[in-house]
């Protein structure tokens, strides 16, 4: 009984609880800077640089306007990593709220989430002029960015919810994760485009040609790598090598778009299940 | 059905008289306790097996009904499963058998605080915490001046709780906590954390609180406190209730399962009455000397009106009703106190005195009698008598409010004691009105009167007129 979903007062007093939460994530990180905001900025784009002299310059990964490619991906990811990083430990660190007040638990690891979505959307802001100038208009399709938001944050939010109630019963994931994380990174197309993997299977060769249909399988299946193309295409285009010149920002494809729906909204479901069902005793647990 | 009520009381379906605000039955709150460290997922993974771990039953099957508006006492050992049943309560644990029913806005006070941020400002945390609570923005932001003065935290509301005292940090947390206007709070041992201050603003608070018509449930060891907050409390033992009735004997219940570890045979026989009954009060008498009124045990009306500093007579028959020979010595005592003050205003007992009364044998009657001086004021005063074993202070039979006494003092003095002053007035330098007498100057009156002899005044008193 206790594990259906809460009640009708219950969903406005989450959603003030949630707003306040959020407000006190964004207070508490920028409350000591005086540069506030811009210092979340700089992490995205020192790693740019950095990857960019790296990957694009030493490494030569040949794909066209390297740092714009790199920073369109790293930002969903930085959204996707830190946000699931955050909420794996949350349920425990806040142990001593749980055991003594009572209020639905998901306002948690959603806090969590959602204070990451403002970061992202600011950040996305911010560094839009950059794609402007190295990738052509992409104002056109800010819809699809939003709707692209939209899907990743539902994911992200299964995500952590998942992440956050297993922690509960094992408490090393919270370590785990970070390594986890490592693997996931190098497993998605942020560092290399898609194609560099379809052309190692093309040109693989002796044991290779086993292993290589394999990775490539687990990139395909990773949902990561459709959301990092879901706002590829509209900030940055269709990758390519430099010498044929990537495509300008258009419209994602629909495979994509689907793909992402189907793991936002099955991801979403089924972390949030869990977690509700897991919530119930969570003041046992931690 | 609801459960907990944190939706907006919907105020006939919350206050129906047929329904109580908490209706618990039946209920199990069972935990793990781990004979070795919880698995990590390593363990398990190489180990295939889970950790050994035994249930506990925090929790053995409680009933508890409380009606709305009523004030309850929940009290017991340290372990007894007191803060388990209230989180139950608050739907912060779950049941893991039987039913938790409440009807009413909860709110919970089991810690102070919990839920402020460090780096974040008063106000904020007003907000934050309020949130936590189920308080939406317009709520606080109606209560918030009413909090920051309460907390008496105006001139630091801007800055970082990190930076107050520790007694800010509590207070603030009580004032955000009471302004959560519940129909039902839910109060876990809090009150004793604060200064003297701070306990009697807290204590009167929630005083106010269950003169509003709310319901409150408080956990404490502060016996005091439950005294004089609560007619009604519960001991709690081993995860099942012990005693539910008043809190006079639920107290005096307690404590002897303190000392000896078990509760009292019988509960309740009638009203007023409880023990184990092994030796029963039979009977007991009351005659004031002098201006009169006789009175015997469990009558109705009052006896006296007597005059203040009169003396009383209270014979106490005491029968055993089992052979109590070779048990050790009875105790007899009595206890006078007045209905709307606490602390009793004299207690005594035989044993406290030394004086050993050794049981009669089975049926035969006993009688201890107490010679008091009166030294009351104008009041009514109850009675209560007890016998007990000496030794282990086992309560035989105590009666709650045997006899009233009505007594009748003088009314030139207020309170319960006659502490009878002797007054004398040191000044001789008071100026009476010119017309007046006043008395001599060895009665208090003064040295000087400015109509007798007005050349002799001194400076002041001319100027002044
Ligand atoms: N999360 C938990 N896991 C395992 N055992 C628990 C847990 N919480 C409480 N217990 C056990 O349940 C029993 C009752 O605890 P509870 O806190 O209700 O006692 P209490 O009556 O409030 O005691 P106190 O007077 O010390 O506050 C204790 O034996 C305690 O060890
Ligand atoms: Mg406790």
């Amino acid at each position: 009984m206790a594990a259906l979903p809460a009640r009708l007062g219950d969903w406005r007093q989450a959603r003030e609880l949630l707003r306040n939460l959020v407000a006190k994530e964004l207070k508490v990180r920028y409350k000591h800077s005086a540069l506030g905001f811009a210092w979340s900025l700089l992490t995205p784009l020192l790693m740019t640089a950095i990857f960019t002299v790296v990957f694009a310059t030493f490494l030569r990964i040949p794909v066209d306007r390297f740092a714009a490619f790199f920073l369109a991906g790293y930002l969903i990811w930085q959204f996707f990593a830190n946000s699931v990083n955050a909420s794996v430990g949350a349920i425990v660190s806040n142990g001593s709220l749980i055991r003594k007040v009572y209020f639905p638990r998901e306002v948690i690891p959603l806090s969590l989430v959602l204070s990451q979505a403002v970061h992202l959307l600011l950040a996305l802001a911010v560094t839009a002029p950059l794609f402007y100038v190295l990738r052509g208009n992409f104002l056109p399709f800010v819809p699809a960015l939003l709707v692209g938001l939209v899907l990743l944050v539902a994911f992200t939010a299964g995500m952590s919810m998942l992440f956050a109630a297993v922690n509960v019963s094992f408490r090393d994931l919270q370590e785990l994760t970070q390594v986890m994380f490592m693997a996931w990174f190098y497993g998605t197309p942020i560092i290399y485009p898609r194609y560099l993997v379809d052309d190692a299977v093309a040109d693989a060769e002796g044991w290779l040609m086993t292993v290589l249909p394999w990775i490539q399988r687990i990139v395909e299946a990773n949902p990561m790598t459709w959301f990092v193309q879901l706002f590829q295409r509209p900030l940055y285009g269709v990758p390519a090598h430099p010498e044929v010149g990537a495509a300008p920002p258009t419209w994602p494809d629909a495979t994509t778009f689907l793909v992402c729906a189907a793991w936002a909204v099955g991801t979403l479901t089924f972390g949030w299940w869990l977690f509700r069902r897991r919530a119930v005793t969570f003041a046992k647990e931690v | 059905m609801a459960r907990r009520g944190q939706q907006a009381p919907t105020a006939d379906a919350a206050h129906a008289p047929d329904r109580f605000a908490i209706d618990v039955t039946g209920l199990h709150e069972v935990f793990r306790v781990y004979t070795e460290r919880p698995p990590g997922l390593k363990e398990r993974l190489y180990r295939f097996r889970r950790a050994r771990y035994h249930e506990f039953h925090a929790l053995n099957g409680v009933d508890l009904q409380v009606r709305h508006g009523e004030t309850v006492a929940l009290i017991g050992p340290n372990g007894s499963g007191k803060s388990t049943l209230l989180k139950c309560i608050a739907g912060i644990l779950p049941a893991d058998a039987g039913e938790v029913a409440v009807h009413g806005r909860i709110a919970t006070l089991l810690e102070l605080g919990a839920g402020f941020h460090e780096e974040l400002s008063g106000r904020e945390n007003i907000y934050l915490n309020g949130a936590i609570l189920g308080l939406s923005r317009a709520e606080i932001a109606a209560a918030f001046d009413d909090i920051v003065d309460f907390a008496g935290v105006r001139e630091f509301i801007d800055a970082p709780v990190r930076n107050y005292s520790s007694g800010m940090y509590v207070r603030l947390g009580f004032a955000i906590a009471v302004h959560v206007d519940p129909d039902i709070l839910l109060v876990d041992e809090v009150l004793s954390v604060g200064d003297q201050t701070f306990q009697e603003k807290s204590l009167a608070q929630m005083r106010s609180f269950s003169q509003k018509g709310k319901t409150v449930v408080l956990v404490s060891h502060d016996l005091g406190a439950v005294r004089s907050l609560c007619e009604r409390t519960l001991v709690l033992h081993h995860g099942e209730i012990a005693f539910d009735g008043p809190t006079d004997d639920a107290i005096e219940a307690y404590q002897q399962l303190l000392a000896t570890g078990e509760l009292p045979a019988a509960g309740v026989v009638e009203e007023g009455r409880t023990g184990d009954l092994r030796a029963r009060i039979t009977g007991v008498r009351v005659e004031v000397a002098g201006t009169g009124g006789t009175g015997r045990g469990g009558q109705p009306s009052p006896v006296g009106p007597v005059a203040a500093g009169s003396t009383a007579r209270v014979d106490v028959e005491v029968t055993p009703q089992a052979d109590l020979i070779g048990q050790g010595g009875l105790s007899v005592g009595i206890n006078v106190r007045r209905p709307d003050v606490q602390p009793s205003v004299y207690e005594t007992r035989t044993s406290w005195r030394a004086s050993y009364v050794a049981p009669p044998p089975q049926g035969t009657p006993l009688t201890v009698t107490f010679d008091l001086d009166l030294g009351l004021l104008t009041g009514a005063y109850l009675i209560d008598v007890m016998v007990a074993n000496a030794e282990t202070n086992v309560l035989h039979e105590r009666w709650t409010s045997a006899v009233e006494l009505a007594v009748e003092g003088p009314t030139h003095d207020a309170g319960i004691a006659t502490l009878d002053a002797r007054v004398r007035i040191d000044n001789p330098d008071g100026v009476w009105p010119p017309e007046s007498h006043p008395p001599p100057l060895d009665e208090g009156g003064p040295r000087y009167h400015p109509v007798r002899d007005g050349s002799d005044e001194p400076e002041g008193a001319r100027d002044a007129r």
